[in-house]
């Protein structure tokens, strides 16, 4: 009998043991390579070589450095929590490694500051120049998942024209959301079965994943957000 | 019995001693019940279910031992993003607090990353604000002594008294629910913390809250005598995940049971 | 001996002022000598090199339609001071980027001999650190709170134009700094206070001080500054009552001040703590009120104001004899001293003055002028109501004092911390008494002749003509409410000070005394 029971903790020690360890999942992605020049622009090439203009070797991009899994102490890729995203697939925030991210908490039943938030983006996606848009990815991250199913994430991108692939919704367990507004100084509370309160701050990540810009308030000019996320892509 | 069962025992001694079952001989149970929070929903009763709480904060002493089976949690070894500089600076190093702290006075320094993580390992988690605010709100012989000028005064005279991070846990009153300091050693993080929008944060353009300063503190707070929970919820206010401070530790507690799925942060 | 308070002292402050309205001879004379030779040398240039001299001079003066407009180049570290002193004036500097580094301390102080009370403070010292800047600078302000702090705190400066006047991006945890920049667009005199909740409390524990913005070409200059603020306190136990004092948020509530005082302390800016000017001199007072209740009608006794910034503003009045500075105000204020002789700053509620601890000095050294002042009565007799406290007489109900005295050497401590605040007002510091209004205690035949005398006067008062040393005394000395323990510490000093008769007096001894 006490066998079994110590058995039994032995067991459970071990899944306690498993859960708490964080692993590190390396995904490997193509390097790029781009003119030290810029010769022709903010073009890349996808292997090494010399550029067509002037002929100078072409240099690895540091971004994509950090894209080869070597994150620093400060980056949010260190959070090991899982999320869903509006086509229902499993996803780690890792998995957006390499892009500049604009990311934003809010839930979609919101009638207030949601939708301002969600013009905010908009807006500032539009601005973005076409030649970058393929380097930044626009980030929703639902505060409540209980309401916010993978199903109500992909109706909500469709009704806001936003079912591409450089907009993504999350949405995640109660504890890793919480977890992940503290990461983004979002602080949020439920404040009836149906509404939150929250704090409104657009936070831009560069490609390693370290918080670069944080924009607060609601309809606020965004020149400030834009031009650090074009920085970034630079 | 071969001595590799008999090595398995010793192990699995060694680990039961910090395990939970070890720890939850010292939790004790809240009952459930509602209360009227300081700041809340039109200051409308919120409910609290039945859970178990520790009995002390947790220690310097039993905060090494975790750091021991989790390495990454060391001093010199934590990532950026889960602390920051202040992480257990007054520790002596990795792997000793030094002379100048006590063994049995609660850990502080530590970020709200490092606690939420050291109550995970033991099975447990952070309270949620209305849950530590609901079991703090005992005194010795009521669980809710609230508008007790004598219990108001008590921890009032904390914020008077230097040092107090350093002294022994249960060196405080044991309350209605046989918990020691909640009051009178150190603040205790929570899990949502950051519920609180009432704060200084310039990062407040919410629709609905005031925030913390001047006129506006009194603003939807529901007991304005109540300065003690005031400096608790600005104290909150004013804290980032990663900030780890002198005065800050932590206790970590566990869902009763039956109502698990019930939890909101 | 002992206590004496003759009746007209009580009302010191009438008839004995001098107008002064044949005494307004140009008060900035620095000024004047300075202006004098730019003018004469703006003249030389001009004769040597003609128009274009003129061109230039005019260039220089931009005038810039808001004072947002106003560049500011070259940093700068902010020269901080601690009441009651006053960083160097701005004279005609130029705008600058103004560092300003304030570190914020909780931590324990003296309120009043053998009273201690915790101290939230911006800089160490209650009021916080003087800032000051002109117009059109761009403060950058870095607020620290130090990690042994318990509490977040932040800072609203009045004189910011900004949401919570700095306190949103200024809220700082334990261990941590935190940094925001504003410019200063109004000139004047303004309060900076601690804004976390609970607002009350942070304010009622000594958070707040004075930031002033001086504006193009700075203030007149004149020949001596100080800082004062007031500020009220509440404490659990009673004024005076010993040890470290909690906060009493109850009294702070009901507003019933234990202690309404300059400076954050009784006696900051008495005995050796006076503020000093000399005859002839020009004084400007920057005088602000943190409350965080009470209004100030702050009065100089003895002085006329030549000049009150009101409200700390642009409006000049003057001729003022007392100013009103409400909580969370200020006031400038200026006057020119022309006698010698120890001036009492005071909140003119008066009761607030003498008997919880608003009240301050400034001492004035120089020649006698008799046209302005005759001089008939000496300087210091204002101190008798001073930096004591007077107790209402009371039959009964006297506390005993919670800690006994164990020692000789505890006694006499014990002893003399009653005398500073009981009998130091008239008898002075080293038992001197003031010639023909307070008699001696040092060295006095009076005393040593009679120790039951000496404890039934403190006890009951003493009325009417005596010898003390030879000289005649005519005075009345109030009853004090002492314990039978304070009276013996405080006589036991007195009596083992000055070359008195080293007696020992008991409270055993005190008892019978009064039982008599």
């Amino acid at each position: 009998m006490k066998k079994i029971l110590n058995t039994g903790l032995l067991c459970l020690m071990l899944i306690n043991l498993i859960a708490c360890n964080t692993k590190n999942s390396d995904k490997t992605t193509a390097e790029k390579y781009q003119c030290p020049m810029h010769c022709e622009g903010g073009k890349t090439y996808d292997q090494p070589g010399t550029c067509s203009v002037c002929k100078m070797e072409l240099q690895p991009l540091a971004l994509n450095n950090k894209k080869k899994g070597e994150i620093s102490e400060l980056s949010i890729y260190n959070l090991p929590s899982k999320w869903t995203n509006q086509n229902n697939e499993e996803i780690q925030l890792k998995a957006l490694q390499g892009d500049v991210l604009v990311m934003v908490m809010i839930y979609t039943s919101c009638q207030t500051a949601c939708p301002r938030l969600v013009a905010d983006m908009r807006g500032i996606e539009e601005q973005i120049p076409a030649d970058k848009k393929d380097n930044v990815t626009l980030v929703f991250v639902s505060i409540d998942p209980q309401t916010d199913t993978p199903q109500r994430l992909k109706e909500f991108a469709k009704e806001n024209q936003m079912d591409t692939e450089k907009w993504v919704f999350l949405r995640g367990s109660e504890e890793d959301t919480r977890e992940f507004s503290a990461v983004l100084a979002v602080s949020y509370k439920k404040i009836s079965p149906m509404d939150f309160s929250h704090s409104n701050i657009i936070s831009v990540f560069d490609q390693g994943g370290e918080l670069a810009y944080q924009q607060e308030g609601l309809g606020i000019n965004n020149e400030e957000t834009v031009s650090k996320i074009i920085e970034l892509v630079n | 019995m071969g001595p590799f069962f008999k090595l398995a025992l010793t192990l699995l001694g060694i680990i039961s001693s910090i395990s939970n079952f070890a720890q939850s001989e010292q939790m004790v149970s809240v009952k459930g019940g509602t209360y009227i929070p300081l700041y809340g929903v039109d200051s409308t009763a919120v409910t609290v279910d039945e859970f178990t709480m520790d009995v002390y904060p947790v220690t310097n002493k039993e905060y090494l031992k975790f750091v021991q089976e989790y390495p990454e949690w060391k001093k010199s070894k934590v990532k950026k993003l889960f602390a920051d500089g202040n992480y257990l600076v007054n520790w002596e190093d990795d792997d000793s607090y030094g002379s100048q702290l006590a063994a049995d006075a609660a850990v502080t320094n530590v970020s709200w990353f490092a606690a939420k993580k050291y109550c995970e390992c033991q099975g447990k988690r952070l309270p949620t604000v209305d849950e530590w605010e609901y079991a703090a709100m005992a005194d010795q012989n009521n669980p809710d002594a609230r508008t007790k000028e004598t219990y108001n005064q008590l921890i009032l005279d904390w914020y008077e008294a230097p040092k107090t991070f350093n002294n022994s846990i249960g060196s405080t009153f044991k309350n209605y629910w046989g918990i020691y300091d909640l009051h009178g050693l150190v603040w205790e993080w929570t899990m949502d913390f950051n519920s609180v929008l009432i704060s200084g944060e310039s990062r407040k353009d919410v629709d609905k809250d005031s925030n913390l300063f001047c006129g506006s503190a009194a603003v939807g707070a529901s007991d304005l005598m109540n300065y003690a929970a005031f400096m608790r919820y600005a104290f909150r206010g004013s804290l980032k995940a990663n900030y780890a401070i002198r005065n800050l530790g932590f206790r970590c507690v566990q869902t009763t049971e039956s109502n698990n799925k019930n939890l909101t942060y | 001996m002992f206590l004496f308070i003759n009746g007209n002292y009580f009302c010191p402050y009438k008839g004995q002022k001098s107008p002064l309205f044949f005494n307004m001879q140009p008060k900035q004379n620095i000024m004047n000598a300075k202006s004098t030779k730019k003018i004469f040398l703006l003249l030389v240039l001009m004769a040597g090199m003609g128009s274009l001299i003129l061109s230039c001079a005019k260039k220089e003066k931009i005038v810039y339609e808001s004072t947002a407009d106003i560049p500011a180049n070259r940093e700068m570290i902010a020269e901080l001071t601690a009441p009651p002193h006053v960083p160097t004036p701005v004279g005609d500097r130029k705008a600058k980027l103004l560092k300003v580094d304030m570190e914020i301390l909780e931590q324990e102080g003296e309120m009043t001999n053998g009273v201690r009370y915790v101290y939230w403070t911006f800089g160490g010292s209650v009021p916080g650190s003087f800032i000051r800047t002109r117009v059109g600078d761009e403060v950058e302000f870095h607020l620290k709170n130090h990690p042994e702090n318990k509490l977040p705190h932040n800072i609203d400066l009045h004189a910011v134009t900004g949401p919570g006047g700095g306190a949103e991006s200024s809220f700082v945890a334990p261990g941590h700094e935190k940094v925001f920049s504003f410019k200063t667009l109004n000139p004047g005199l303004y309060v900076y206070h601690c804004a976390t909740a609970p607002v009350g409390m942070h304010i009622a524990n000594g958070m707040y001080g004075l930031i002033l913005v001086e504006p193009e070409g700075g203030l007149p200059l004149v020949d001596k500054e100080y800082y004062i603020m007031q500020g009220d306190f509440y404490t659990k136990g009673a004024n005076g009552e010993r040890g470290l004092q909690p906060f009493d948020m109850q009294k702070a509530v009901d507003e019933k001040a234990d202690y309404v005082v300059f400076n954050g302390k009784m006696g900051a800016l008495t005995g050796d703590n006076a503020i000093t000017a000399k005859v002839g001199e020009t004084v400007r007072l920057f005088v602000g009120n943190g409350g965080p209740n009470l209004v100030s009608s702050f009065h100089v006794i003895g002085e006329i104001f030549d000049k009150v910034h009101v409200e700390g503003g642009d409006m000049i009045n003057e001729n003022v004899q007392t100013t009103l500075i409400p909580a969370g105000g200020a006031a400038i204020v200026e006057f020119k001293v022309d006698v010698p002789g120890t001036f009492i700053l005071v909140d003119h509620s008066i009761f607030r003055a003498f008997n919880k601890g608003a009240l301050g000095m400034l001492k004035v050294e120089g020649e006698k002028n008799k046209t302005i002042y005759s001089g008939e009565l000496e300087d210091g007799i204002y101190l008798p109501e001073g930096s004591g406290i007077q107790k209402m007489p009371s039959t009964n109900g006297v506390v005993e004092s919670e800690i006994p005295a164990k020692s000789m050497e505890e006694k006499m401590t014990f002893g003399k911390a009653t005398y500073m605040q009981t009998c130091f007002a008239c008898h002075q510091g080293e038992g001197q008494g003031i010639a023909n209004a307070f008699p001696p205690l040092a060295n006095s035949d009076y005393l040593n002749a009679d120790v039951n005398r000496a404890i039934d006067i403190v006890l009951h008062g003493k009325t009417g003509e005596i010898t003390v040393n030879g000289q005649k005394y005519n005075s009345v000395m109030t009853a004090q409410t002492l314990s039978d323990e304070e009276v013996a510490n405080v006589l036991t000093y007195v009596y083992n000070s000055w070359g008195n008769s080293k007696k020992d007096v008991t409270p055993a001894m005190v008892k019978s005394v009064r039982n008599k």
